[in-house]
């Protein structure tokens, strides 16, 4: 079954990968194709650094939600900030415990309490879902911090609801844990780079999110790729042409480069082009083909443009992605 | 034969993910051991490949190993560690095995003690402290984990210390559990009252009961891993430790690298030269492949070229000058081999000569 018409049931889709690999790109995209199908979505960015912005050709959020399109919205999603509303919310308002959230003492207990932080991002966004707040979405998609983060964000409910023995923390907990866990209502989408570490990483996330959690990832996003090779008739790779002196033989072995400033800048002749090309592809091509022994679900590749990051990067992601999940 | 900027006893090697660090701190671990100077390479996690172009294992885990090289000093490589480094830590400041051993089974630490922000970054430096302290080396490279949020890195000590802070965490847990506990002045003991009523409320007696356990705990523990904090703090700011910023190429990675680059400074480190990794070649004389079954890839390289030739200029608007800038290009494949590895280091410090 086409992807994009399951993910367009879900609740929530978490996106996450290493980092550099293009995540934000790849949640962006995402979001706007189901906006696109109709449903009504919020796009989280939670690195205080905003870059969504950048790619949407919106003003930045600031922490407050901003129209990106039809059906589409985002908002930079400050953690603490959330966690200060829910005890602000959860305990009655007096001017004392007004004073104690603002206090060194609590913050310090906040962020102290390991996955505080990350459930009440994931309660902001199922409590969205649920029509709890003023502003309404069918789903939210959230870009969530890079791997190593992103897996303890999902993992954040589960552990705390095991730790937490009650309490409005401990019930919230073990909500949210049902919530992740079930496959109709929330997705995880893992973003990768068809390179070593990337898919090492990416093998890493894929068990953890099996074993740990019980939950498969249910979108696999190659990004980055470089354009096949042109091959040969013989299935062998095209020789460059030789319009350069210090031309490469055939094979696929390491060429030694001069070292030292000469390589800084200099200009380089097309068949090192040619060279670089074909080697780096080959660098995807057996990195895409150790993801499929690790993963066997839905891939999709998406290649490497010659855009700058910007709402044209941003259609053209989209596009190519929309084409792979139909 | 020198490293020229680089001759530094300890270079800690900095910048966002996936940008090729672990890979450079190896490099220059294999050129400054070719020089002469007894070098140790400290790293989280290695790619595969890089692991096998050394020749170093899982037996690197924590532990210092010999990598088979013919340079003329030794070459050593250690595979960090966080929860073994965490582990230590508290073997060497508890006063009895019996508090160590409180500590290690407590369910706070071990579930969440681990995961704690900024664990990682902090157990780096503390190693590297460790080590440094026993001058068995004459230069130390820190390979660090990957900041996306770069500043982490550098906070790290400073949260530490803030978190494990036992003022704020007995203010918030003490009197809730032992009545009369000690703290003095009705207003102190109000706040504190709220703070556990809403703590209590929101998380429930188990998780404050093994956290107020787990501080307990690790009170006797306290001084001595504040004042190890502090000498890691000095220690990153000593004048023969030299911060080298890796950034990936292209320009929208430059304001992080420019805005990491300055908080450095600012917070009274010395930085190193910058370096620009992975840059895409400029592509030229593609004339005669233009209308080929080549055009598309090499517009594409084209492109690459162009935007990583904008990033560096970028860069070097905002440096001032004198502030090295190194650039070092795509390779084809990732390095290999030792042979491969120490070309790459060479090229990194022909340029800071």
């Amino acid at each position: 079954m086409p992807v994009l018409p399951k993910l367009s049931k879900r609740q929530l889709i978490v996106v996450t990968g290493k980092g550099g690999v293009g995540k934000t790109t790849i949640a962006a995209a995402i979001a706007r194709l189901l906006a696109a199908a109709g449903r009504r979505v919020l796009l989280l960015e939670i690195d205080p650094r905003e870059s969504l912005h950048q790619l949407l050709g919106t003003e930045p959020s600031g922490g407050g939600i901003i129209k990106a399109g039809p059906k589409l919205s985002v908002q930079n999603l400050q953690p603490v900030a959330v966690v200060n509303a829910l005890v602000r919310e959860k305990v009655p308002v007096g001017i004392l415990a007004r004073k104690i959230v603002a206090s060194p003492v609590f913050q310090h207990f906040a962020q102290g309490a390991p996955g505080l932080k990350e459930m009440s991002v994931l309660g902001y966004a199922l409590r969205t879902v649920e029509g709890d707040y003023k502003h309404k979405a069918d789903v939210v998609v959230l870009d969530a911090p890079a791997t190593g983060h992103g897996a303890s964000m999902l993992a954040a409910p589960l552990l705390l609801s095991d730790l937490v023995g009650g309490g409005q923390i401990g019930d919230m907990a073990k909500n949210l844990a049902q919530f992740i866990a079930d496959p109709e209502r929330c997705g995880v989408v893992l973003a990768t780079l068809a390179e070593e570490m990337p898919v090492q990483e990416l093998a890493e996330l894929v068990a953890l999110l099996r074993e740990r959690m019980g939950r498969p990832p249910e979108l696999v996003v190659a990004n980055g790729l470089y354009p096949r090779f042109p091959e040969g008739r013989t299935g062998s790779p095209v020789t460059p042409p030789s319009d350069d002196p210090i031309r490469r033989k055939g094979g696929s072995e390491t060429v030694r480069r001069p070292a030292g400033p000469l390589a800084r800048s200099s200009v380089h002749p097309s068949a090192d082009i040619l060279e670089l090309w074909r080697e780096r592809r080959a660098v995807n091509d057996r990195e895409l083909k150790r993801l499929r022994g690790i993963w066997k679900g839905p891939l999709a590749e998406v290649p490497l443009l010659p855009l700058d990051r910007g709402p044209e990067l941003l259609a053209a992601i989209e596009a190519t992605l929309g084409e792979e999940l139909a | 034969m020198t490293l020229g900027q680089l001759e530094r006893k300890l270079l800690v090697v900095v910048g966002a993910g996936g940008v090729g660090k672990t890979t450079l701190a190896a490099a220059l671990g294999l050129r400054s051991a070719r020089a002469g100077a007894s070098t140790l390479v400290m790293t989280f996690d290695p790619s595969l490949r890089l692991k096998d172009a050394l020749g170093v294992g899982d037996s690197a885990k924590d532990r210092a190993v010999r990598v088979k090289s013919d340079t003329r000093a030794r070459l050593d490589v250690i595979l960090l560690d966080a929860r073994t480094t965490f582990d230590r830590l508290i073997e060497r400041y508890a006063p009895d095995e019996a508090a160590a051993k409180r500590i290690y089974t407590n369910r706070f630490y071990r579930e969440l003690a681990g995961n704690l922000a900024g664990i990682l970054e902090y157990m780096a430096v503390e190693r590297l402290f460790e080590v440094a302290s026993e001058r068995s080396y004459d230069r130390i490279i820190l390979d660090t984990p990957p900041t996306r949020q770069a500043l982490d890195f550098l906070e790290a000590p400073d949260r530490i210390v803030n978190f494990l802070d036992s003022g704020a965490i007995k203010i918030a847990l003490k009197p809730w559990w032992e009545s009369g506990g000690g703290i003095k002045g009705i207003p102190m003991r109000l706040a504190a009252k709220g703070v556990e009523g809403i703590a209590d409320r929101l998380l429930g007696v188990r998780l404050l009961g093994d956290m107020l356990e787990f501080f307990r705990a690790f009170a006797p523990l306290y001084d001595g891993f504040r004042e190890r904090a502090e000498q890691v703090r000095r220690l990153l700011r000593e004048p023969e430790t030299l911060f080298l910023v890796v950034s990936g190429p292209g320009e929208d990675r430059i304001p992080d690298t420019m805005f990491f680059a300055r908080k450095l400074k600012e917070s009274g480190h010395r930085v190193g030269p910058i370096v620009v990794n992975q840059v895409h070649p400029a592509v030229g004389r593609t004339g005669g492949l233009a209308d080929s079954q080549f055009a598309e890839g090499l517009e594409l390289f084209e492109f690459l070229g162009q935007r990583d030739q904008r990033g560096i200029e970028s860069l070097r608007k905002l440096l001032s000058r004198g502030e090295p800038l190194v650039v070092v290009p795509l390779k084809a494949s990732p390095p290999n081999d030792l042979a491969e590895l120490e070309e790459l280091g060479e090229e990194l410090v022909a340029q800071v000569r």
